[in-house]
């Protein structure tokens, strides 16, 4: 089975709803941490399973060790957030948080359980509350610990074939710390995302 | 007469959300820029006594605007209009001269407070 991709102007409202949730998202984390969040602009593309670890390789642009931390949402948008952090990072990002620096897996496991709870579910509200569409989400986990790209992203663990890939980023300035955040929306997400995004257009 | 205003974003959802929150009662002639070179353009050219910039854009983004605006001389009212909204973009932007920043979505009555503010309404 095959998608028709966004066409342009929802590609184009779904990239600026996107942006104001993202810095919903970046207000929360800069609150929280006190350090001023860089944000990027959101990148969009209709992704074929076989392609994802290619394609996010393609974003994410090193070859670190990554800790990810998946939450999925469902009711009127239905997907999975994935936040990838850099090993890297995290050192950086437990100091803001007034953690020890001498964190153990299990306290860094936290840390990391926090920040990626604070990034999506501002995101994804964000993105619900101007699609005026109701979302509830299931826990945050622990998918993946210092693991390369391909053994966080394994296609068989993901049960869909085409998706919508939203990436967004999020950099602290003067620190290490980097994290991409990845929303993820399967076939028939997708058609209740054009729905919700036609009708916000139509209301301009 | 009309006032020369350039709408900046990349985002031609953003540029009409915008537009139509303009204060009914204000004679303008609008510009549509998608990044900031263009929306430098537009300036130079004469076509931006008021700039509604957004911050994150490619090519040239709304803080590089803000730069080039000062260092060629060039006058313009900014108002950013922003998805960003950290407290320190907020700083960050009115220390390089913006008149005002307003949240994204606006409203009418944010943009008529800001025009009135500065004797523009």
């Amino acid at each position: 089975m095959s998608i028709a991709p966004l066409t342009t102007d929802q590609s184009d409202a779904l990239q600026e709803v996107v942006n104001i949730a993202m810095g919903q998202a970046g207000d929360r984390l800069a609150r929280t941490l006190d350090v001023f969040v860089e944000l990027s602009v959101p990148r969009i593309r209709l992704v074929h399973v076989s392609e994802i670890v290619k394609t996010v390789r393609a974003m994410v642009n090193d070859r670190e060790a990554i800790t990810a931390v998946r939450q999925s949402f469902y009711d009127h948008l239905r997907g999975e957030a994935i936040v990838l952090f850099g090993a890297s990072g995290c050192l950086d990002l437990a100091v803001l948080m007034g953690y020890a620096t001498d964190l153990d897996a299990l306290g860094e496991q936290e840390l990391l359980l926090d920040v990626g709870n604070i990034l999506i579910g501002a995101c994804i509200s964000g993105i619900g509350a101007q699609l005026q569409a109701d979302i509830s989400f299931y826990p945050p986990s622990i998918m993946a610990e210092y693991a390369s790209l391909d053994r966080v992203l394994v296609p068989e663990n993901l049960a869909w074939e085409y998706s919508l890939l939203v990436e967004v980023n999020f950099t602290l300035e003067n620190s290490n710390f980097k994290s991409h955040l990845l929303i993820l929306m399967a076939e028939e997400g997708i058609e209740s995302l054009r729905e919700s995004l036609e009708r916000l257009m139509a209301a301009v | 007469m009309s006032t020369p205003v350039t709408i900046v974003d990349d985002s031609s959802l953003s540029r009409k959300l915008i537009i139509k929150a303009l204060p009914p009662d204000w004679n303008v002639e609008v510009t549509q820029a998608s990044n900031g070179v263009e929306a430098l353009d537009a300036c130079r050219a004469g076509k931006a006594h008021v700039m509604f910039l957004d911050l994150t854009m490619p090519v040239m983004d709304g803080y590089e605007v803000l730069e080039h605006l000062k260092r060629e001389g060039l006058n313009s009212f900014v108002i950013v209009v922003s998805a960003d909204i950290q407290p320190k973009a907020q700083e960050r932007v009115r220390s390089m001269g913006a008149i005002a920043f307003l949240k994204k979505p606006v409203s009418t009555e944010q943009v008529a407070k800001v025009l009135k503010d500065y004797g523009i309404l």
